[in-house]
C-alpha cells in the first residue's frame, strides 16, 4: 500500500453562517488559547441601511498556504510546513521575534505572553493526526465548515471544489491560501 | 485598534545599525583618502573608526531584548536561512560589529591600547597576546569591512522590503532608502562628534569633506523617496491606499514636515549654504560651527524619524484592512 499525498484544506460555506461563534469558542477550549486572541475569528461585512441591508460573515484563520511566507522569513525554522499542508509553530525553536506575524498578509498569528513564542491555527493537528477533524469544524451548528484532504477525490472538499464556485482571500499575495471560500 | 508586532526597541535598532554601518563606511572612506601620499583626513578617519562599533552592539543588544525568549537569540546563528531576511540578517550584523570592533582596536592609539592592556592581570597570558600593533592593516581591514558595512546599512530596509503583506514597505526602494539614510547618518554623526570634540578642534578642512558626503547621501536618498512616491502613488491600489498613511493618514505630518522638511531638506539647505561659496564663487570655506551643529544634529534626528515612520506605518498597511481606515 503506498503513501499517499495529503492536502488538507477547509471548505467555507459562509452564506450558512449565522455568527453564533462557536468555532471561536470551541478553539478557544481546544487549544487554550488566552482571552484576548483568537486562532479563529469571524469577519462581519455590513452594507447598506435598513431596510436595505444586507450582512455577511465569514469565518477566518490561518490559511495554511501552498507558499507561507510565515515559514519563509522565520530565522530559525520555527515555523514550518507539514507535507500534509499544515503550517505549525515550533514552540521550542521559536525566538519570538514576531517577524511572522509582520509577514502575514492575513494577520493570522498571534503572540503568547506568556511563553514568549508565536502561536496560531494547527488545524487541530494533534485531533487530525487522531483521525477526527478540527474542533471547529466539529463543532459549527449550520454546517459552514468541510474539512478535508484535496488528494482524496472521494472526498467532499474535492466535491464542492469541483461543483461549486469559489474563491480565496487575497490571491495576490502570492501565498496560495488553502482557505477556500464557496460563492 | 492596530497592534504593533515590533515597537519602539526595533526602531532605535535599526536606526543605530545604520548609524554604524554610515561611521564605519565615512570612516574607511576617510582612511583610504589621501594628498600628495599622505592621509587627507587621519582625524576623521580614527573617530569613525573608533566611534563605529558601539551603536550596532547596542542596538544588537535592543534587537535581542525584544525577543519574546531574549535566551534563545542563539538560535539564530544555530540556522542560516537564505530566505529569511533576518537570519542573514543576524549573521551580517554579527560579523560585522566583530570586523568593526577589530577595525576600532587598529585605530586606537598606542598609548589608549597599553592603558587598556595594562587593567588586565598579567596572569591572563592569552588576552596580553592580543595586545597587538595592527595600524599597519587599517586599509586591508576598512576593505573587508565595506560591503559588511554596506551590508548591514542595507539589509536593516530589506527585512521591511522583503515582506510582501506589508504594501508600505514592499518596494525594491525601501533598501536603497535606508542605506543612504544610513549613510548621511554616519556622515553627520561623525560632524557632529568632531565639532564636539573639546580637546581637537575640527578643521575647515574637515568640515567640509563630512559636509560635502553628508549632501551626497542626502540627494541619493531624496532620489530614492521621490520615486518611492511618484510609483507608490501610480502602483497597484493596495500601495495607493498604503501611501495614504503619508499622504492624508495619521502619519502625514511627521512624514513631511517633521521627516522630510526639518530631518532632510533644512540641514540639506544648511549644508548647501556653507558649501556652495566655496564651490561656486571660489571663496574661503568657513565652517560655521553652530551650522554644522544644527544640520547634523538634524540629520540624525531625520534618519531616526524615517525608520519610526517606516516601522509604525507599514505594520498598519496590509492588503485587506486598509479600506476600512479611510
Amino acid at each position: 500500500m503506498a503513501i499517499k499525498k495529503k492536502r488538507y484544506a477547509l471548505v467555507i460555506d459562509s452564506r450558512k453562517c449565522i455568527n453564533c461563534k462557536a468555532c471561536a469558542v470551541a478553539c478557544k477550549a481546544e487549544n487554550e488559547v488566552p482571552v484576548g486572541n483568537f486562532r479563529n475569528w469571524i469577519n462581519e461585512d455590513r452594507q447598506g441601511e435598513y431596510p436595505k441591508l444586507r450582512i455577511d460573515f465569514e469565518p477566518e484563520q490561518c490559511h495554511h498556504c501552498e507558499h507561507p511566507s510565515c515559514v519563509r522569513v522565520c530565522p530559525t525554522g520555527a515555523s514550518w510546513q507539514r507535507k500534509d499542508g499544515i503550517v505549525l509553530v515550533n514552540d521550542d525553536e521559536c525566538i519570538g521575534c514576531r517577524y511572522c506575524m509582520i509577514a502575514c498578509p492575513y494577520d493570522a498569528r498571534y503572540f503568547h505572553e506568556a511563553s514568549g513564542t508565536v502561536h496560531k491555527c494547527t488545524l487541530c493537528s494533534h485531533r487530525i493526526d487522531k483521525g477526527t477533524i478540527p474542533a471547529c469544524v466539529e463543532t459549527c451548528p449550520s454546517k459552514v465548515r468541510v474539512f478535508g484532504d484535496l488528494e482524496d477525490p472521494a472526498s467532499r472538499v474535492h466535491e464542492l471544489l469541483a461543483t461549486r464556485r469559489y474563491r480565496v482571500k487575497e490571491p495576490q499575495t502570492g501565498n496560495g491560501p488553502q482557505l477556500y471560500y464557496l460563492l | 485598534m492596530h497592534e504593533f508586532n515590533w515597537g519602539l526597541l526595533i526602531v532605535v535598532y535599526l536606526f543605530l545599525g545604520g548609524l554604524s554601518a554610515g561611521l564605519f563606511f565615512a570612516a574607511g572612506l576617510a582612511n583610504y583618502l589621501e594628498v600628495d601620499g599622505q592621509p587627507a583626513y587621519p582625524r576623521i578617519a580614527r573617530m569613525g573608526a573608533l566611534l563605529a562599533p558601539w551603536p550596532v552592539a547596542i542596538g544588537s543588544a535592543l534587537l535581542i531584548l525584544d525577543l519574546g525568549n531574549w535566551y534563545r537569540f542563539y538560535k539564530l546563528f544555530m540556522h542560516f536561512r537564505w530566505e529569511s531576511p533576518m537570519s542573514i540578517g543576524s549573521w551580517l550584523l554579527t560579523l560585522f560589529t566583530l570586523i568593526a570592533f577589530v577595525y576600532g582596536f587598529a585605530w586606537l592609539p598606542e598609548d589608549w591600547r597599553q592603558k587598556l592592556f595594562s587593567k588586565v592581570p598579567p596572569t591572563w597570558k592569552q588576552v596580553h597576546r592580543l595586545n597587538v600593533d595592527l595600524s599597519g592593516h587599517r586599509k586591508t581591514l576598512a576593505m573587508i569591512g565595506f560591503p559588511f558595512a554596506i551590508g548591514v546599512g542595507i539589509y536593516t530596509g530589506v527585512l521591511l522590503g522583503a515582506v510582501s503583506a506589508r504594501p508600505f514597505w514592499n518596494t525594491n526602494l525601501v533598501a536603497q532608502m535606508f542605506l543612504f539614510s544610513a549613510l548621511s547618518s554616519g556622515a553627520a554623526a561623525l560632524l557632529l562628534a568632531m565639532v564636539l570634540d573639546p580637546k581637537n578642534p575640527i578643521e575647515t578642512h574637515e568640515t567640509k569633506f563630512l559636509i560635502t558626503l553628508d549632501i551626497v547621501f542626502i540627494v541619493l536618498e531624496l532620489f530614492i523617496i521621490l520615486p518611492y512616491l511618484i510609483h507608490g502613488t501610480l502602483s497597484v491600489l493596495a500601495v495607493k491606499q498604503a501611501l495614504w498613511l503619508i499622504l492624508g493618514g495619521p502619519y502625514t505630518v511627521v512624514f513631511w514636515v517633521f521627516f522630510l522638511g526639518l530631518g532632510l531638506l533644512t540641514p540639506l539647505g544648511i549644508e548647501v549654504y556653507e558649501l556652495a561659496p566655496s564651490l561656486l564663487k571660489g571663496h574661503a570655506f568657513h565652517g560655521s560651527r553652530n551650522l554644522a551643529l544644527a544640520a547634523s544634529g538634524l540629520v540624525l534626528f531625520g534618519g531616526f524619524l524615517l525608520r519610526y515612520l517606516f516601522v509604525y506605518a507599514g505594520q498598519v498597511s496590509s492588503f485587506h484592512k486598509m479600506g476600512m481606515l479611510h
